[in-house]
């Protein structure tokens, strides 16, 4: 009985091989590959938009001051707030990169154990929500974004970050501390 | 001066690197510090801090997950003071957790600038790593030297450190890290960063999805020794891939009684607040780890052989 398992099990696998091979012949392109682009194209509209808003704020370099890094922070995210007011959720993910960005964040939830799902929401507080032009709240941590996860996604200017907060998949303005676009139930909701 | 404190002396050899451990006298179990038996309301002794050994080492002291503004952060900042009395070091490294809470401009005065008021005042420099708590643009506070960059590199001496932002290990932090690290043709490699790559804590414990990304690299060039924060205790971790790793998450934050010890833990000191102060010698790294009321809770000396000084041993199990 053993053994024939065994011969199941193998036959399997190579079926599943020789199938995933045939495929990867078949379909050599991503098929998120367009969606991958048109996502780029708007992060860099997004990014030319912020520099714009941003034209009259002097650069942020290096100070003892920490009162200078709160108020350049504060004034790059009111400026880049002001430019965006009819932004809304959904806006820069777009709704095929979107789908693209649920179908491996599923797939990242999958494979995390239960000790690492359970991490991943210490310290948030419950009903925690999350909106287009929000200030961050700098009272919660920035939960760490698994480096396996970030090597799936499409690689952003250094103004710009990806998050998991919660439920929420974020593309958050690093040094305006401000969120940009925001997927809501990427994850299960609370109750965990 | 230290040997008559020294009951047993474990050699480790692994890959290149030699780890003597030396344990207080009273200590009874073998490869393990006195850490299980300190407590909070032991009387401290009249010194527990040990003198540099070399000359012209480089030394330095290391936090983490300070950024509390509390009794306990203050308490560990005047010992450090103290102990730099007996042990020099000339700078300071932070391992994340730098401010936590709110970043107002008063949190960063409550939080660091005054608990750590008299090493400031003695110009000694403070050098950050982001951790999950920190606002990324803490990099443009000059007190944590951190030039702006998320992720940075200085040397000291012959020892040069890679500093990184664990909490985004994207492709072009790793890029970099990787040109760094086969550029540095320094004595000494250190890294340090927030999230430990081995741990036992409950809590939180190993952090294997950047540990895929990471060790590769710094086994590929040989890093020496790495420093974690993240967990709210003091650990050292028995050396995995012929690297010597350190967890500090307990200069300010403690988690009582959290260090699951098993496989992975060399010592572990987790029933009160501490931190470490290390020497990079020509040849080896003195260690020595303190708690809040100054007691000696770990020592040892890791030894760095001639190259090649790696050699590939298994790795327990991450859990």
């Amino acid at each position: 009985m053993r053994m024939l398992l065994v011969l199941a099990f193998t036959a399997s696998l190579t079926v599943t091989a020789m199938s995933a091979g045939t495929g990867a012949q078949e379909s050599p392109v991503n098929p998120f590959a367009q969606e991958m682009v048109d996502f780029r194209a708007r992060v860099n509209d997004y990014m030319k938009l912020r520099d714009k808003a941003t034209a009259n704020l002097p650069d942020l370099e290096e100070t003892k001051d920490p009162a200078k890094i709160s108020a350049r922070e504060k004034a790059l995210g009111q400026a880049i707030a002001a430019a965006r007011q009819t932004a809304k959720s959904g806006d820069v993910f777009g709704p095929e990169m979107s789908k693209y960005l649920r179908t491996i964040l599923a797939e990242d939830w999958k494979s995390r154990s239960a000790a690492d799902r359970k991490a991943l929401f210490e310290e948030i507080p419950p009903n925690l929500k999350l909106t287009v032009n929000q200030v961050y709240p700098t009272t919660i941590p920035l939960v760490t974004l698994p480096a396996k996860l970030l090597m799936k996604l499409p690689m952003l200017p250094e103004a710009l970050e990806y998050r998991l907060v919660d439920h929420y998949f974020l593309l958050r303005d690093r040094d305006a501390n401000l969120v940009i676009d925001v997927l809501p139930k990427v994850y299960p909701t609370r109750n965990r | 001066m230290r040997m008559p404190h020294v009951l047993l002396a474990a050699l480790l050899s692994i890959g290149g690197l030699t780890c003597v451990t030396a344990t207080p006298a009273d200590s009874v179990e073998p490869g393990l510090s006195q850490a299980s038996r300190q407590t909070a309301t032991s009387p401290p002794p009249s010194s527990g801090v040990m003198p540099p050994r070399e000359d012209d080492s480089v030394r330095f002291a290391i936090i983490g997950d300070t950024g509390t503004g509390t009794r306990s952060q203050y308490e560990i900042a005047a010992q450090m003071t103290k102990a730099r009395a007996v042990f020099p070091f000339e700078f300071v490294i932070m391992l994340g957790d730098n401010i936590y809470g709110s970043e107002r401009p008063q949190d960063f005065v409550a939080k660091f600038e005054k608990p750590y008021q008299a090493l400031l005042d003695a110009k000694v420099p403070f050098y950050a790593s982001l951790g999950n708590h920190d606002d990324p643009t803490q990099r443009f506070y000059r007190l944590f030297n951190m030039n702006g960059e998320r992720y940075y590199t200085y040397t000291k001496g012959n020892a040069r450190f890679f500093v990184l932002d664990s909490n985004y290990m994207d492709q072009p932090q790793l890029k970099w890290l990787e040109e760094q690290l086969s550029r540095s043709t320094d004595r000494w490699k250190i890294a340090y960063f927030h999230h430990p790559l081995y741990s036992s804590g409950d809590r939180h414990g190993s952090e294997v999805d950047l540990r895929s990304q990471v060790e590769p690299l710094f086994i590929k060039y040989g890093v020496d020794v790495v420093f974690a924060g993240h967990e709210h205790f003091y650990e050292r971790i028995k050396p995995q891939n012929g690297i010597y790793y350190f967890t500090q998450g307990g200069s300010a934050k403690l988690r009582k009684g959290n260090i699951n010890r098993g496989a992975l833990t060399a010592a572990g000191f987790d029933t009160d607040f501490s931190f470490t102060l290390a020497e990079l010698g020509k040849d080896a790294m003195q260690f020595q780890t303190l708690s809040r009321l100054g007691k000696p809770i770990d020592s040892g000396t890791l030894a760095l052989a001639e190259e090649p000084k790696r050699a590939t041993e298994s790795t327990p199990s991450a859990r």
